[in-house]
């Protein structure tokens, strides 16, 4: 039974783990931009921030997940990225969530699975605004080569994420 | 730790692997070497030059650059004045349908076939 000065302290507690999940998110963003892994195809990278969302989207819920990656990606974007690549993120980001929310909900799939397909999503969308802006379709030739690496990545993540989440401390949230 | 894997996992990862493969194999099915490379500006194209002659060209447009070099009947983009130079970094494409995009400065080099083409094959593209 939630007592009024209960819902405040775990209204609170939310949010103070946002926020750190959110200059948490950040900081990976910062790593990533300073670490760029070249294999010779534009947008293949780790999506450590992913890490921070899919257990924001398991431990707090979509909405706080959501604004923690809107807030991540829009400073990420103004401070390390650039406004373009800004845009990426956004649509990337965006779609990923989208389709991550929709496989928890199914509640069929892992935590690896969610990101999986998280993966997979976010370099869709990125691909898919990159060769909006290029007005080339032709983009669509890196699409096997990302979605290889977005399955890697994603199952990376999932399993780095279901470790950690089993590990922090509940109280954190609830 | 391996229990937490649910089937659904693995069906979805067959179904992505399968959709990556498929899209490969569609694009490794054109795999022809090209004879132009075709440079375009924000989608709309800005010249194309023959593979069989070497040369440098500059694409300049909205105080960018991109310069990329034509050797051996490959494209590579030389220097750039972009952020991020994935463009530079892009190895050499050859064959129909590859490309080199840069998107900062929105510019893309594409492998085209000179047949067919609106520009046709007599042309020289020094003449451009």
């Amino acid at each position: 039974m939630p007592s009024l000065t209960n819902n405040h302290t775990l209204r609170t507690r939310r949010l103070t783990a946002s926020a750190m999940f959110a200059a948490l998110a950040l900081i990976f963003s910062y790593i990533e931009a300073i670490l760029p892994i070249n294999v010779g195809v534009p947008g293949v990278k780790l999506g450590l921030a992913n890490l921070i969302i899919i257990i924001a989207l398991y431990e707090l819920d979509t909405r706080y997940a959501f604004f923690i990656n809107l807030v991540r990606i829009c400073l990420a974007g103004l401070m390390f990225t650039g406004v373009m690549a800004m845009l990426y993120s956004l649509t990337g980001g965006m779609i990923s969530l989208l389709v991550m929310v929709f496989l928890k909900k199914t509640d069929r799939f892992s935590m690896i699975g969610v990101s999986m397909a998280g993966g997979v999503a976010h370099n869709f969308g990125q691909l898919l605004i990159a060769s909006f802006v290029v007005s080339n379709i032709k983009m669509f030739l890196y699409f096997p080569i990302l979605v290889f690496t977005g399955i890697a990545s994603g199952i990376g993540i999932g399993i780095v994420a279901y470790v950690i989440d089993r590990r922090l401390p509940r109280m954190l949230f609830r | 730790m391996f229990n937490v894997i649910k089937k659904a996992d693995i069906l979805l990862l067959i179904a992505l692997l399968a959709v990556g493969f498929l899209f490969s194999w569609l694009s490794i099915r054109g795999n022809v070497t090209g004879t132009y490379v075709e440079a375009k500006v924000n989608g709309k194209v800005y010249g194309r030059y023959s593979l069989s002659v070497n040369r440098t060209v500059t694409v300049r447009q909205n105080g960018h650059f991109n310069k990329f070099i034509i050797k051996n009947g490959t494209a590579q983009m030389e220097e750039a004045d972009c952020k991020n130079q994935i463009c530079v970094h892009h190895k050499p494409i050859s064959r129909v349908n590859e490309s080199i995009v840069c998107l900062p400065n929105r510019v893309s080099l594409e492998i085209v076939n000179g047949n067919g083409s609106k520009e046709g094959g007599k042309y020289d593209a020094i003449a451009h």
